[in-house]
Formats: structure tokens, C-alpha cells, sequence
């Protein structure tokens, strides 16, 4: 299979003001191939948004680098479709308005990135909603915008910041379904940010954990090798689930 | 408690509910509005009439035959309405002028480190100064014309619409931008997609605060030196020695104020409407 | 980010550029006067200001006093009018956010002064009170009250209600909420209403004693233009930006000693 996004010895130390140095990422190496949903696990303080933002392209590494396609990751663009924990929507454009931006910045003519848009927009369940705007939508709903601006942008890879971190339970159980059949519409490759271990389980082909402190090193990778659509009580699924917790005891 | 025991109980609970006692009207906010309002307005026609101020206080009943006077007669050339619009309409160009140039300063003040170095060390010497304190210049350099009003309101207006815009850049939540770089902008895009809405409602509430002073300066124009408006009409009202033309002219002043606030409050809704909708959500 | 990592490439630039722009802000304004570009009766360099400065240290003439007469008269009636404002604004304020029957009795009244700025009062306070301090000590009063009340107000509706709740079933009164509850998590806005309420008391003062007065640092501003002296007038307006400022530097570190243990 082709390697989409390859990371060779990350390492990345931040200079806070004063001289203080904190070393937040160490020896990350992993290939990520083509249309691959690998999900990133650690609890909090890991390192692991760190890591996605230099794949994204906002953070440099101190030392190593992210290859994209191939490709040295120099900065931000395009060709990177970021999904933020806290939504980050415009409040002062609509919904249509919010997944319009990416096409719009390319210079696509208004009728065509409209149809763009509303395709997404009724991908990720949202359709009826254009006109809202984001302070009258649910966090549910305000994530699943964000989803479909990434996505309309046209994206190589998509990158998901623990998407779900600021919904409640069932929200969340829901909003991870959704996340599974979105992906099996519109294939893409996938870097999945999160501390939640059943939620890892439930979404990817391949889990890597990180270490629980600073500074973040992998610790093991895992291939999950269920079949699609998951059940979070299905006996494989638990067995795994129980290794994974064993192994990192993490208190999440 | 048994049923024949909870029935007169019962009884009692509901009849004090639902009887309309003194108690619970005395305790309501609107009626204490009202009562208020009308002892206020009775308190004021006693003091006058009694002369308790000796003649400096007019009772609300001279007021507003003062008022209905000057809709109709002319005062210094111009009615009631043409001194209301004499006032509003110094107010608007000082405003817009002071606008014009304090919202894109802030903003490239922002936006700018070279810029900002350049214009804050000024811009905060100037700062503490009220802008009445330049009244007295104003006159020197413009004599007691139309342009030292509006050079005041000018001051006055600049320096709140200036921070206020340099804040609603500098506030703006920096991972807004990271949106705007992971959808494939660059710097201009960042600055006209992120930088301009986003400060919209820091820009507005700037200019509230500005129209506010605006207000001040301009009567304070007006009453120093000034043939016309709404300043000069309480002025006159002194020199006159008729109170009843001085509190009239405060009564229209603070109406008119009012009305202007509402103007700029429903600018923003029409042109902000989610701003509003965060607090409430 | 990464892109904005790449710092400032020149911040010694920036210093530079600071300074030198006050010093041709300076350079320039001595400038134009000496050389005529703006003639003397309108405006006077930074020289004959520092001069007349100098001068008015110990010269009562001839406006009528020396410059710390004229400036501790203006503190005077600032700091009175602010601190009566203080004094009746803010009690009033919290009363009116948590009791109805004190909501009910002053807000109309308070509605009404609001919307008239405080300068409108001026002529109407010289009939009540001629050219003397209280009449500037109420223009100052009326402006500083109103910013008070509105604070100390919005504080009071601040009050996390399920605090209130919880008070309540331990059985507490609406006097006992007020004072240990109300008051203490309206502090916050209490406190940023000092500065606010320096900030147009001393604008206000500057108004009434432009127009009514016989010392003071107003008065000096407009006797300059009477006596058509420039310098005068722009020492004023730099006394009244100082001394306003200072008197705001000594109000923030009262408020810092305050409220040392207290988390805004």
C-alpha cells in the first residue's frame, strides 16, 4: 500500500518565555498509508495535538520531518483538511457561509462551490441547516461543520483534533458513527486525535498509543482487525479494548 | 393529615395565592415605577412652585409649554427641530470623520508592528487628555465656527473607536487564523476573512462609547461658544435667567441622546446579528 | 505556528522607531512655530511651554494664582465629586440589583438623569449654585454617579444564582444573602468602576470650570485664551493629561493593595 504521510524521528521542543525549555515530543516515527484511518491515542499532556499540528503543517519540528506524499511538510495548506477540538466556526458567517471558505480561497466561482458546499453539508447529516448560524447550532452540529468545511476543501488528509472532546456521551456515541460512515462515503486518509480508548477502538485500522507524560514517545501500535460497522460490546472489540487498557493503564 | 383536615388547608393556600393583597402591590416593581415616577414629577412641581431653589427651578408644567412654544417660534433664526438638527448633524460629521480614520488606524496598528511603534508612543500622550481641555485651542485655531465644534467631537470621538478596534484585532482567537491557513489562505486572506469580522463588534461597541462622548463634546461646544444647537438653547435659557427654557433644553438633549444610542444599538444588530447571539446562548 | 514563529526580523527597529517618533513629534511641533509655518498667536512650541511652566511655579500672575493652586483646586473638587459618588453611587447600585422595593423607588429617576450628559447640568447648577465649588462638586457628582450605579448594579446580577439557591435552603434572608453574597461577588465590577468613573469625573470638572470657575486647572486653559496666550492654554491641557493620569496610576495601586488576595 502507498504511504501517504511518513513522520521520521519527530522531535519538538517548545521555548516558553524565560528561557524554560519543554520538550513535548521525541522520537515519533509512523507511516500512514493511503486512505488509512489511524487513530492517535494518549491521555492528556501526551503531546498528541502537538504531533497532529506538525503534521498540519502549524508547528515545525525541531528536529525531523513530516513527508506528505513525498513531500516535505513546509507550513499550513490546503492539501491538509484540520478538524478543531473547539469548532473554531466563523459566528459571522452561516453554515453555507462557514463551508464555503476552502473553495472560496481558491477562487471557485460562487454556483459551483455552492453546490460543493451543500454536497458536504448534506454529507455530514446538516442539510436544511445552511442558513443557521453557529450560535444556534448544538456543539454536535457546529462539529459535524467543521467536518464538512474540511472536507469541502478538497483535502489529501484529514486530521481530527479530538473532534468530540467537548460533547456529551451520547453525543459523542452518535457523532463517532456518523465520523465511520462519513469516512466509508468519502474515503480519505485519516489522522484521528483522541484520549478515549473505546472511541479508538471503534473508528480505526490502527491505533498508536503515546506515552502518558512528557515527553511523548510511541509506545505500541495496535492493528485493529474488526470488521465494519463496530459494536462497542462485541467480544473482540472488548478483548482488544482490555488489552490496550492493560497495557497503557491509562485512567481515562 | 386526613382529607377533611387538608381540604381547609388546602383552601387557605390557594386563596392566599390567588388574592390580589395590598402587600403583594406595594411589593411589585412596576407599580414602585410608577409611583415613583409620579412623586418625582410632584416632588419637582412643589420645590418649584414653593420657589424652595428660589426662581431657578421650573415646575414640569412651564417646561413643556416652553417646549411647545419653541416648536412654533423661532429662536435665533432656527425652531425647536432646527437646533436638534444643527446639534445631530455636527455630531454625525465629527463622528465619521473621527471613524474613518481611528477604525483603520487600530486596525493597521494591529496588524502592523512597524506601524504600532510608530503611532501608540503618541497616541498615549494624548490619551489622558479629556478632550474638553482642547476647546479652548479649538477656538484659538478655528475662531467660533462650524470647525472647532467638529474639531472637538473629532478629538473626543478618535480615541475610544481607535482602541477599541486595535483590541478587537488584538483579541481575536489566534486559532482562527489557523483555519484560515489550513483552507489554503495567506496573509491578505487572513486579514479580510478573520481580522475585519471578528473585530465588528469590538468596533461597535467602540463607537457607543464614542457617540456618548460625542454628546459631551458637542455641548460643551455649544455652550461655550455657539449661535445654534441644542447647547446653545440652555445657554441662552442661563442668560435669559428662564429656567423653564434650561430644563427643557436638558429634557429634548437627553431625549435626542437616547434616540441616537438606539440608532447605533440597531446598526449592530442588522450588521452583527450572531454577536448578540453568543451571550445569549 | 510555524509561520508565525518567524519573530520581528529587526526589534531594535521597533525601539528606534518609538523614540524617534516621539522625538519628531516634539522636533517637529517646536518647529513649526519657530520657523512661522503657524504663527504664535495659535499655537506655542514646547519651549515657551516649558518656560511658562517654570515661570508659573511661583508667579500668581496673570491669571490669578500660582500652577499647584490652580491644580490642587481642581483635585479638590474632582476628588470630592468622585469620592461622593462613589460613596452614594455604589451602595445605591447594589441595593438596586437585589431589592425590588429599592428598584422600584429609584430607577425612574435614575432612567431620566441618565441619558443627559452631565455637561447639560451646567447651567442649570450655575442658577443653583453660582460659580462655587458645590456646584462643580455636583456637575462631577451627577456624571460620576451614573457609571457607579450601572456597575455595582451589573455585579449584584452577576451572583452565580445557584449560590443564592443554595443560601436559601440553608434558610438564609434576602438581607443575609445581600451582605454576605451579593456584595462580595460584585466586588469585581465595583472595582472597574473606579476607573471609569476617575476617568469622567475628571472630564467633567475640566468642562465646569472652563465654563465656571476662578482657579482651577480649566480655568487656566480658557484664561489662557481669553488672554489669547497659547502657552497657557496648552500647559493647561498638559497639566490636566498629567495630573489625571497620575491620580489614575494612584487608584490602580490602591486597587492592586485591595484586592491583593482577591482572584478577579
Amino acid at each position: 500500500m502507498l504511504v501517504k504521510i511518513s513522520c521520521k524521528n519527530i522531535r519538538k521542543i517548545f521555548i516558553q518565555k524565560g528561557k524554560m525549555q519543554v520538550h513535548v515530543l521525541e522520537g515519533i516515527s509512523l507511516d500512514v498509508y493511503e486512505n488509512e484511518f489511524v487513530v492517535i491515542l494518549g491521555p492528556g499532556q501526551s503531546g498528541k495535538t502537538t504531533l497532529l499540528r506538525i503534521i498540519a503543517g502549524l508547528e515545525t519540528p525541531t528536529q525531523g520531518q513530516v513527508l506528505l506524499d513525498g513531500k516535505e511538510v513546509k507550513g499550513p495548506g490546503a492539501d491538509r483538511g484540520l478538524v478543531f477540538q473547539s469548532y473554531m466556526l466563523f459566528p459571522w458567517r452561516t453554515v453555507m457561509g462557514n463551508v464555503e471558505v476552502g473553495p472560496k480561497l481558491r477562487g471557485v466561482p460562487k454556483r459551483e462551490r455552492r453546490k460543493i458546499a451543500a454536497y458536504y453539508i448534506n454529507l455530514v447529516g446538516l442539510a436544511g441547516y445552511e442558513k443557521y448560524y453557529p450560535h444556534q447550532l448544538s456543539g454536535g452540529m457546529k462539529q459535524r461543520v467543521g467536518i464538512a468545511r474540511a472536507y469541502a476543501n478538497n483535502p489529501e488528509v484529514m486530521l481530527l483534533d479530538e473532534p468530540f472532546g467537548q460533547l456529551d456521551a451520547q453525543t459523542r456515541y452518535y457523532m463517532e458513527k456518523e465520523t465511520a460512515r462519513i469516512w466509508e462515503t468519502e474515503k480519505r486518509t485519516v489522522v484521528f486525535v483522541t484520549n478515549n480508548i473505546e472511541e479508538a477502538i471503534f473508528l480505526g485500522d490502527r491505533i498508536i498509543t503515546l506515552e502518558g507524560k512528557l515527553p511523548g514517545r510511541m509506545k505500541s501500535i495496535y492493528k485493529v482487525n474488526l470488521p465494519r460497522p463496530r459494536e462497542h460490546t462485541d467480544t473482540a472489540f472488548l478483548e482488544l479494548r482490555h488489552k490496550i487498557t492493560e497495557e497503557t493503564k491509562l485512567l481515562l | 393529615m386526613s382529607m377533611e383536615a387538608m381540604a381547609p388547608a388546602v383552601r387557605k393556600a390557594v386563596r392566599e395565592r390567588t388574592s390580589i393583597s395590598l402587600w403583594r402591590l406595594v411589593g411589585n416593581e412596576y407599580f414602585l415605577y410608577i409611583v415613583s415616577f409620579i412623586g418625582f414629577l410632584l416632588i419637582w412641581d412643589w420645590v418649584a412652585k414653593a420657589q424652595i431653589l428660589g426662581r431657578s427651578l421650573a415646575p414640569p408644567s412651564d417646561v413643556l409649554g416652553e417646549l411647545r412654544r419653541l416648536m412654533a417660534v423661532e429662536l435665533a433664526g432656527k425652531n425647536l427641530l432646527g437646533h436638534i438638527w444643527d446639534s445631530t448633524r455636527r455630531i454625525f460629521i465629527g463622528f465619521a470623520i473621527a471613524s474613518a480614520i481611528a477604525v483603520p488606524l487600530g486596525l493597521l496598528m494591529a496588524l502592523n508592528r512597524y506601524v504600532n511603534a510608530i503611532v501608540k508612543p503618541v497616541f498615549d500622550i494624548f490619551k489622558p487628555m479629556p478632550p474638553i481641555a482642547w476647546i479652548s485651542i479649538a477656538i484659538l485655531w478655528f475662531g467660533i465656527e462650524e470647525s472647532s465644534k467638529i474639531f472637538i467631537i473629532v478629538i473626543g470621538a478618535f480615541v475610544p473607536c481607535l482602541l477599541n478596534s486595535y483590541n478587537g484585532v488584538r483579541l481575536i482567537e489566534p486559532e482562527l487564523y489557523d483555519v484560515i491557513r489550513m483552507l489554503g489562505g495567506n496573509r491578505r486572506n487572513e486579514i479580510i476573512q478573520v481580522c475585519f469580522p471578528a473585530a465588528f463588534p469590538a468596533i461597535f461597541s467602540g463607537l457607543q462609547i464614542s457617540l456618548s462622548i460625542a454628546w459631551t463634546c458637542v455641548l460643551a461646544a455649544e455652550l461655550v461658544s455657539s449661535r445654534s444647537g441644542l447647547g446653545w438653547i440652555i445657554i441662552q435659557g442661563m442668560r435669559l435667567t428662564k429656567p423653564e427654557l434650561v430644563i427643557g433644553g436638558m429634557a429634548i438633549i437627553a431625549l435626542v441622546a437616547w434616540l441616537t444610542t438606539l440608532l447605533v444599538s440597531g446598526l449592530e444588530k442588522v450588521i452583527c446579528p450572531w454577536k448578540r447571539g453568543i451571550k445569549a446562548v | 505556528m510555524a509561520y508565525q514563529e518567524v519573530k520581528v526580523k529587526t526589534p531594535w527597529l521597533i525601539k528606534i522607531l518609538s523614540f524617534a517618533s516621539i522625538g519628531a513629534f516634539f522636533g517637529g511641533w517646536e518647529l513649526i512655530v519657530q520657523t512661522g509655518i503657524v504663527p504664535s498667536t495659535m499655537l506655542a512650541p514646547p519651549s515657551s511651554v516649558i518656560q511658562l511652566f517654570v515661570v508659573k511655579l511661583t508667579d500668581p500672575n496673570p491669571d490669578g494664582a500660582v500652577l499647584s493652586k490652580h491644580a490642587w483646586t481642581s483635585i479638590q473638587e474632582a476628588g470630592i465629586g468622585y469620592l461622593l459618588s462613589l460613596l452614594i453611587g455604589l451602595p445605591l447600585g447594589l441595593l438596586m440589583g437585589w431589592f425590588t422595593a429599592i428598584r422600584g423607588l429609584f430607577r425612574p429617576i435614575f432612567e431620566i438623569i441618565r441619558p443627559i450628559p452631565p455637561i447639560a447640568w451646567i447651567p442649570l447648577c450655575i442658577f443653583w449654585f453660582g460659580i462655587e465649588l458645590w456646584g462643580k462638586v455636583f456637575i462631577i457628582w451627577i456624571g460620576g454617579v451614573v457609571p457607579c450605579v450601572i456597575n455595582a448594579w451589573a455585579g449584584v446580577n452577576m451572583t452565580n444564582p445557584t449560590l443564592v439557591q443554595m443560601a436559601r435552603t440553608y434558610g438564609a434572608s434576602d438581607w443575609q444573602i445581600f451582605r454576605k453574597l451579593c456584595v462580595p461577588s460584585a466586588l469585581p465590577m465595583v472595582f472597574g468602576a473606579l476607573q471609569i468613573t476617575l476617568a469622567i469625573c475628571w472630564t467633567n470638572l475640566v468642562a465646569a470650570e472652563l465654563l465656571a470657575a476662578d482657579s482651577g486647572l480649566g480655568f487656566l486653559i480658557s484664561m489662557g485664551r481669553r488672554l489669547a496666550l497659547p502657552e497657557m492654554v496648552v500647559l493647561g491641557m498638559v497639566a490636566v493629561g498629567t495630573v489625571g493620569a497620575l491620580i489614575g496610576v494612584v487608584i490602580d495601586m490602591v486597587e492592586r493593595r485591595l484586592l491583593a488576595g482577591i482572584r478577579r
